[in-house]
């Protein structure tokens, strides 16, 4: 992965540019004179292809352009907001885009503050990622191939009855002015390869999913042994079929780093979410400084993380990223802001504003998340001390109410923990819990730590998210 | 809100595609297009938030020749070309599926409803005095409460579906949703409930989910302090309760690819008893007003009404023309054809094979939410779920989570609970005894279409673990 930054003195060639900058700064200073104390207009490009493959025959394969423009306009202290695919129509809706924040804002009690937004440093610059082996190049074939490295070592067993794997790919490329003077460029890519394994048995039916990738191009997938994915998939199908319902109740509970990931993405980085706490909608409001986990809990997010699939260059209010220490030793240290939240809380922006394309609008969003590694050798030394729990792997997603604090999330797969050693293979293992309970249950946690799966995170608003941390045990949880 | 002339600029633009795709030599191709504009306001912390507006469209295009497609979608009209060819070279690498051609002209049926010129009129304006009523109603039915999520939109969307067999359907659609998160903070005890609705017509001026929503945030106030142990018992849902695990489960196991593959835990059951006999399933493409029902399917077949599971017994299932011919050209079922159920997700993506307004229904005489209390006698009821998409489809198998529960005692309700594990299988559970309630609501849906549901009381297989 090669990362070229360019500083420039704000002129740039038009080539290249899918704003016409001169157009658009006119466009910003009428939103000026129409009153609007900022504005900006994003411009996102997304050259894309998805695959599709089932037992080795390809289904689809579909190959994408979209583009998409917003102008964002804060006037009397309220958002407008327009959105569009027609980049030529900008200049026709700045002064009803100005009008709609005003009606907004002309609903604000007398009591509330308006909106502003925290100062940042104006950067005139391009930031490209640039792949090792950029993806764009990469020919249906090749994808062809390595998907089928994943069905090679998934099939060849009477049980599985389909192996379907998947290909995404996408380049992204954004551009950002302002009325501020901010004028920024930057683009990267991410890469992803999965597979479903179906496995069939006298009338029962299961599945298990395997993935790979990260922020990069071809290169991502390539250095991952595919054919090993595909057999271990195999194998946790088939072992799927001979797993018992989980039993219920308060146990304690040992999760693998993808479940770990999913577990702090939920329980933790929803509630870090500063839009949610000043929305009253967290229950981590007012809870800075204060401890709230077992001080073996540090938890991260860091879109800096190169590689990972939510990493990014420049967030997209074009403020410079960088990691968040969520939670350091269990104290509540920071939460996740953009502008606007930065400015609600008296705290600077941290890079957390995340537009799903250039047709959304930002949002405070996570990026890659770790809880970082503890003390425990290995995932052995962390079971010595239970008698009966469960050991939970893989995710099959999760959900949060960050008001109430109150989470759940599905493995894929999991085993009976009795006297210290694993036992029984268990299916359909879901555990929930409330954040600020949970998070002081954590009670041992390897020393290594890293990114897991890649995923996908939704909230109105669908973003890539890299999750991970260490092999973490939880004393109790409620499983089901 | 739609701008003069919308439908006559997607039509020329579609036909610059169509041309590329007549220039290219490729046997047969079809294409969707669509354009949209809308106003949306969101609202967070008990007021109006932001306001946006705004348009988006694109069209997708799919060739198909000897039985092999290629498919590629696009903003600007101007890649035309390039998005045809790269369709063509795909379809190249794809493998032929014999008897696999594109649908022909086939009269079809128009349904109304589905364009309410009303929605086309309102202006953002109305829409702020409509999100302003929304907030004064939630506090005057209980000033303790706060909208802390949600918001009101309105849209409309001129859409076009041709193809080089003749097929060529046009038409417009508006929409008006609300959905709001209520809270309430009493003493430190935070309770929510999110509840929304949508329609293609102007809501009412405050529609029902409003009060629901403040009626759930109430009820899961003060919660029970109860033992940590596992118990199966029924349960009965609410209709926006039971819609996130019946969608996740229950459309996709009646595709005919899954049913034929054996991927479905209804496969090699047509004829059999799947569901309580009293219970019946049918998918209504031609439903009047409905969000995803038309006259064409994303194929341009006609739209039908079809009876999926009749008095308990599985007797249908959908199709769309590909994956009828692929799994008839497969050896996997002798004959299938389209059931007009290809869904066009967006100009993203080639259809794929889904239900359109799909409705639960029962023989028996629906009852009230009191009568169907008193039927269960002991046991939960619940209102919305946590992490319904982890249901597996393949099986049916769901363990999920609420926070919007009451215990039901002699068929009263004693109180809430704070959270609870909520596990079973939805197959199994609906062909146990079920008991069905009067009043069907309209649900969104995790898959394609909509899910007409009442409150559904389930006697058999399910687990209540109560945090």
């Amino acid at each position: 992965m090669v990362m070229a930054a360019k500083q420039t003195d704000g002129h740039h060639p038009t080539v290249g540019r899918y704003l016409d900058q001169e157009k658009v700064r006119k466009a910003l200073d009428a939103a000026r004179s129409y009153g609007a104390s900022y504005a900006e207009v994003r411009v996102v490009a997304l050259t894309e292809s998805t695959v599709a493959m089932r037992d080795g025959i390809l289904e689809k394969a579909i190959p994408g352009q979209e583009l998409g423009m917003t102008l964002r306009i804060l006037a009397d202290g309220a958002w407008g907001v327009h959105s569009t695919t027609d980049l030529a129509s900008l200049s026709d809706q700045i002064e009803s885009t100005t009008r709609l924040a005003k009606a907004v804002a002309k609903r604000r009690a007398a009591s509330e503050r308006p909106k502003a937004l925290a100062e940042v440093p104006i950067i005139q610059d391009e930031t490209h990622w640039r792949s090792k082996l950029d993806v764009r190049h990469t020919e249906l074939d090749q994808k062809m191939e390595l998907m089928n490295d994943i069905y090679r070592g998934a099939s060849g067993h009477d049980d599985i009855v389909s192996v379907r794997t998947g290909w995404s790919d996408e380049h992204i490329h954004t551009e950002l002015m302002t009325t501020e003077g901010m004028d920024r460029v930057w683009s990267f890519q991410r890469s992803l390869i999965h597979g479903m394994v179906t496995a069939r048995r006298e009338g029962e039916v299961v599945s298990y999913r395997t993935r790979h990738g990260g922020q990069g191009g071809l290169e991502v997938i390539q250095e991952a042994d595919l054919v090993q994915l595909g057999e271990e998939a195999q194998r946790a199908a088939l072992r799927l079929l001979n797993a018992e319902r989980a039993p219920s109740g308060k146990l304690p509970l040992i999760a693998d780093k993808d479940l770990t990931g999913v577990y702090i993405h939920e329980a933790l980085g929803h509630p870090c979410e500063a839009d949610l706490v000043a929305a009253g909608d967290s229950c981590l409001d007012g809870k800075l400084g204060q401890k709230i986990g077992n001080e073996l809990v540090t938890v991260v997010d860091d879109p800096t993380m190169m590689g990972g699939y939510g990493a990014y260059p420049v967030d997209d209010e074009g403020v410079n990223t960088r990691e968040k220490v969520l939670i350091k030793n269990g104290v509540l240290t920071e939460y996740l802001n953009h502008r606007e939240t930065a400015h609600h809380f008296g705290v600077e922006p941290n890079g957390g504003a995340r537009a799903q394309d250039g047709l959304h609008h930002p949002l405070v969003r996570m990026s890659n998340t770790m809880i970082h590694g503890g003390t425990h050798a290995d995932i052995d030394e962390l079971m010595e001390d239970v008698q009966y729990g469960v050991y939970a792997c893989g995710t099959r997603g999760g959900q949060v109410d960050t008001g109430r604090g109150s989470f759940q999330f599905a493995a894929q797969e999991a085993w009976l923990i009795e006297n210290g050693e694993l036992t029984r293979p268990l299916k359909d293992v879901s555990v929930s819990g409330l954040t600020l309970e949970i998070l002081k249950n954590v009670d041992g946690l390897t020393r290594d730590a890293s990114l897991a799966s890649p995923g996908f995170c939704g909230k109105g608003q669908t973003v890539p998210v890299g999750d991970g941390g260490p092999v973490m045990r939880i004393s109790e949880a409620l499983v089901g | 809100m739609l701008p003069e002339g919308a439908e006559d600029r997607l039509l020329a633009n579609a036909n610059v595609i169509a041309d590329a795709c007549k220039g290219s030599g490729v046997q047969q191709w079809d294409l969707i297009g669509f354009q949209s504009y809308g106003h949306q306001l969101d609202i967070e912390a008990g007021k109006i938030t932001m306001a946006a507006g705004g348009g988006e469209g694109g069209f997708g295009v799919r060739v198909v020749d000897e039985g092999r497609f290629g498919f590629a979608h696009l903003v600007d009209v101007s890649g035309a070309q390039r998005a045809v060819e790269q369709a063509v070279a795909i379809a190249k690498k794809s493998p032929s599926i014999e008897g696999f051609v594109l649908p022909s002209e086939q009269p079809a049926e128009q349904v109304s409803g589905r364009m309410d010129r009303a929605v086309l009129d309102l202006s953002p304006e109305d829409l702020l005095e409509q999100a302003d009523g929304l907030l004064s109603e939630v506090k005057s039915l209980d000033e303790r409460a706060v909208v802390t999520g949600g918001g009101v939109g309105v849209s409309a969307t001129a859409g076009c579906l041709m193809n080089s067999e003749g097929i060529l359907s046009t038409g417009m659609t508006t929409s008006h949703g609300i959905g709001l998160q209520v809270s309430l903070e009493v003493d430190g005890e935070l309770t929510s409930s999110y509840q929304g609705q949508s329609s293609r017509s102007l809501l009412p001026e405050m529609p029902a989910c409003v009060a629901r929503a403040v009626h759930w945030a109430q009820v899961t106030q003060n919660p029970l302090r109860v033992e940590s142990e596992a118990v199966d018992t029924p349960v009965l849902m609410t209709s926006e309760g039971f819609s996130p695990l019946f969608s996740m489960v229950v459309p996709s196991a009646m595709t005919g690819e899954k049913m034929v593959r054996k991927e479905s835990f209804w496969a090699d059951k047509m004829g059999q008893q799947v569901l309580n006999p009293n219970l019946s399933v049918h998918d209504n493409g031609l439903l009047e007003g409905g969000m995803s029902s038309g006259s064409r399917d994303g194929e341009g077949v006609p739209r039908r009404r079809q009876n999926l599971i009749e008095n308990g017994r599985l007797n249908g299932m959908l199709w769309s023309t590909r994956d009828a011919a692929q799994q008839v050209a497969e050896g996997r079922i002798e004959a299938a054809h389209s059931t007009g159920s290809a869904s066009s997700g967006g100009h993203q993506s080639p259809p794929s094979t889904g239900c359109t307004e799909l409705f639960l229904t029962s023989s028996e005489q629906g009852k009230s939410m009191d009568d169907l209390l008193k039927h269960m006698g002991d046991g939960y009821l619940v209102n919305s779920v946590m992490g319904a998409h982890t249901a597996n489809p393949s099986s049916g198998d769901f363990s999920v989570t609420t926070s919007s529960i009451l215990k039901v005692e002699g068929g009263e309700i004693v109180g809430s609970l704070k959270q609870a594990g909520f596990s079973g299988n939805l197959a199994k559970a609906l062909n146990g005894a079920v008991v069905l309630g009067a009043d069907v609501r309209r649900q969104g849906s995790y898959s394609s279409g909509s899910m007409h549901l009442p409150d559904v009381l389930m006697m058999d297989g399910l687990r209540i673990n109560p945090a």
